[in-house]
């Protein structure tokens, strides 16, 4: 619990927890929301994107002013607002209540989502198709581990003796449950299934490097260059060659032992495989990173002024 | 008033690119001229891939990455409208998985949008959008075996991937489908080329819709974005010329974070108020003049402005005490 020294100002957005206003306000948004949601049904299509559209450019109304509005600086808790600051300090104090609500929104929607998993697997099951016992298994699995997890954190947060869970001596079977579903069968699934990604590599990279084009000789090439590169055995062979060739030519500077700077530095491995890094890939990075920022930039504005024909807006 | 300047520069510029795409959707909405959008072979083939999963009777699989709702995931839709108003046509079966609640919600409608505007709402099947699960790997391993046993024929997987973009890109080659991916990930893009047939880079994945619609407020958008991407280059180069002629220059005063000018100052702060002031630069005589480094020429300073402590001290009238707090109150 946070002490009431600590608790957060009450702002414009919030009320004094537990007070009579705040039962008020609560019960008056429930019936607005129960009303808007008994309107929608009525509306129809045409006035439904209306307000679609509506909730979009408030959102994004909101985000487009908090970013052009400068931010308060070095606001103290019992601070008020100079002229001028009014309207920055709503912004800030709005923020995580709109986070807030966007939350709750997914939240509602991941009952959805688990719907959807539902309706799949219970309907495999039903009509007794192929591989219907691995929906079987995914569905005992779903209801075990949510409701040890459940029980873990109802013991954990409102049991007694919830400091004692911290360590594992004390744990109840439930915890043990959890900790074998969760860390020991879960995490450890998700790490194999990251490993394979080393195997899809390399059949990837097989296929990719082929020399079959002169695309695929160039990425052949400069891959070859930067894996090279990281070997220091061959690095240090391949530069002490590049030294020894410019003493042999007698280049100005040229050096094995002091390794002063003469133009054939520039074919020293590491000097080559940096020079890709720095002059090939991070411009070409850069420069894919601008397109998608400005696409990204176009379809955002497109979405949020309702300027989006096409697809979903269609 | 005493605002911390947080580059006004950055917020100009990215409102002159906006005003560059808006003029550019009103000028395309009003002309009668098409504008031009060069070929993207990855959209090109998109119809083929739909004809080889009809003749071959196989489904045609769309993952839009494991991204939250938001504008790649929207285009990503976009998209795979257009691929299963096609696939509908040809009553070539669709799978779309999602991995993400508020995605699934959206891609529902999109689908069941698309059957019933192509009147034929009856070949829409329930579970061709399918949430597999928000856990990335779970994500993966769900949406691999789908593609292994539905032996799919093309698969589309553009959006938001990340390590996961391999495992499906090689398991769909794994079964001989042709593949269509793009992402807005230029980490994960490497994968895609290396495994896919076709591969939308960088802002190809954005130009699709206004490609595959050629609606002019999409194609005007495009242009916009073409006018902006100018920008960006007339503002590199003369960057390029200014930073070269700056840093050729002496300088005699140095810009120093606050606890190399004051250092006394500094170590007299706590921590939480270091933590505030750490990025106030104050400007000191340098001994002997020396050339300007990276981060004290104009350009650099436009993106990143000098902060002076000063400029964050910030006195404010204070509230009054509050009242005594009410008996029984949850905190």
């Amino acid at each position: 619990m946070i002490p009431l020294a600590q608790a957060p100002p009450i702002t414009f957005w919030g009320v004094q927890p537990g007070s009579g206003e705040m039962w008020v306000k609560i019960v008056v948004a429930l019936v607005v929301c129960l009303l808007i949601m008994f309107g929608l049904t009525f509306l129809p299509n045409a006035g439904r994107k209306a307000v679609v559209w509506g909730f979009t450019f408030a959102g994004g109304l909101f985000y487009v002013l908090l970013w052009i509005v400068p931010t308060p600086i070095n606001r103290g808790p019992s601070d008020l607002p100079r002229p001028g600051e009014e309207f920055g300090f709503w912004l800030q104090d709005a923020l995580p209540h709109i986070v807030n609500s966007a939350n709750i929104l997914t939240a509602f929607l991941l009952g959805l989502g688990i719907y959807s998993l539902l309706r799949v697997h219970l309907g495999r099951i039903a009509k007794r198709q192929p591989d219907r016992e691995f929906s079987a298994i995914l569905l005992v699995c779903m209801v075990v581990m949510a409701g040890f997890g459940y029980a873990d954190w109802i013991m954990r947060r409102f049991g007694e003796g919830r400091e004692k869970l911290e360590l594992m001596q004390n744990w109840t079977p439930v915890q043990y449950a959890f900790d074998l579903m969760f860390d020991g069968l879960l995490q450890q699934m998700d790490a194999a299934m990251f490993s394979m990604i080393a195997f899809f590599i390399l059949s990837a990279a097989y296929r990719a490097f082929r020399i079959r084009s002169v695309e695929s000789t160039v990425l052949m090439a400069s891959a070859l260059i930067l894996m090279l590169s990281l070997l220091g055995a061959l690095v240090a062979l391949w530069n002490g060659g590049v030294d020894a060739m410019a003493v042999a030519l007698n280049l100005p500077n040229a050096s094995v032992d002091l390794k002063e700077a003469h133009f054939l530095n520039n074919f020293k491995l590491n000097e080559v495989a940096n020079w890709v890094r720095s002059f090939l890939q991070v411009p070409a990075l850069r420069a894919l990173e601008f397109g998608v920022g400005l696409g990204a930039l176009a379809m955002g504005l497109r979405l949020w002024l309702g300027l989006e024909k096409g697809g979903i807006s269609a | 008033m005493q605002w911390l300047d947080t580059g006004w520069f950055g917020i100009v510029i990215t409102l002159v690119m906006v005003t560059f795409i808006l003029s550019n959707i009103y000028r395309a909405d009003k002309g009668k001229k098409e504008l031009f959008i060069r070929r993207i072979p990855g959209l090109n083939a998109i119809d083929d891939a739909i004809g080889r999963a009809t003749e071959m009777g196989r489904p045609v699989i769309m993952v839009p990455g494991i991204g939250s709702l938001n504008a790649v995931s929207v285009q990503a839709l976009n998209v795979f409208a257009h691929v299963t108003k096609t696939a509908a046509q040809f009553s070539t079966p669709i799978k779309l998985c999602v991995a993400d609640a508020a995605v699934y919600t959206v891609a529902q409608e999109v689908i069941r949008d698309v059957y019933q505007k192509q009147g034929m709402i009856e070949r829409y099947d329930v579970d061709s959008v399918r949430f597999v699960s928000d856990r990335q790997f779970a994500f993966a391993a769900g949406v691999s075996g789908t593609i292994l046993r539905e032996k799919a024929a093309a698969t589309f997987l553009l959006g938001e991937f990340f390590a996961e973009s391999l495992i499906f890109a090689e398991t769909a080659n794994s079964v001989g489908a042709i593949q269509v991916a793009g992402s807005t990930q230029t980490s994960q893009t490497p994968f895609f080329i290396a495994a896919c047939d076709y591969v939308l880079i960088g802002d190809e994945f954005y130009a699709a819709s206004a490609y595959l619609s050629r609606v002019p407020v999409l194609v005007g958008s495009l242009v916009g974005q073409d006018w902006c991407k100018l920008l960006i280059a007339t503002g590199i180069l003369l960057g390029f010329a200014t930073n070269s002629l700056e840093r050729s220059q002496e300088t005699s005063v140095g810009r120093v974070p606050l606890a190399v000018a004051a250092p006394e100052k500094w170590t007299a702060m706590t921590e939480e108020t270091k933590s505030v002031f750490e990025a106030a630069e104050d400007e000191i005589p340098l001994d002997k003049p020396r050339l300007r480094k990276r981060n004290e020429t104009s350009v650099f300073r436009l993106f990143n402005p000098l902060v002076r402590e000063a400029d964050l001290r910030v006195e404010r009238p204070q509230k009054p005490p509050a009242p005594p707090a009410a008996t029984g109150g949850a905190q």
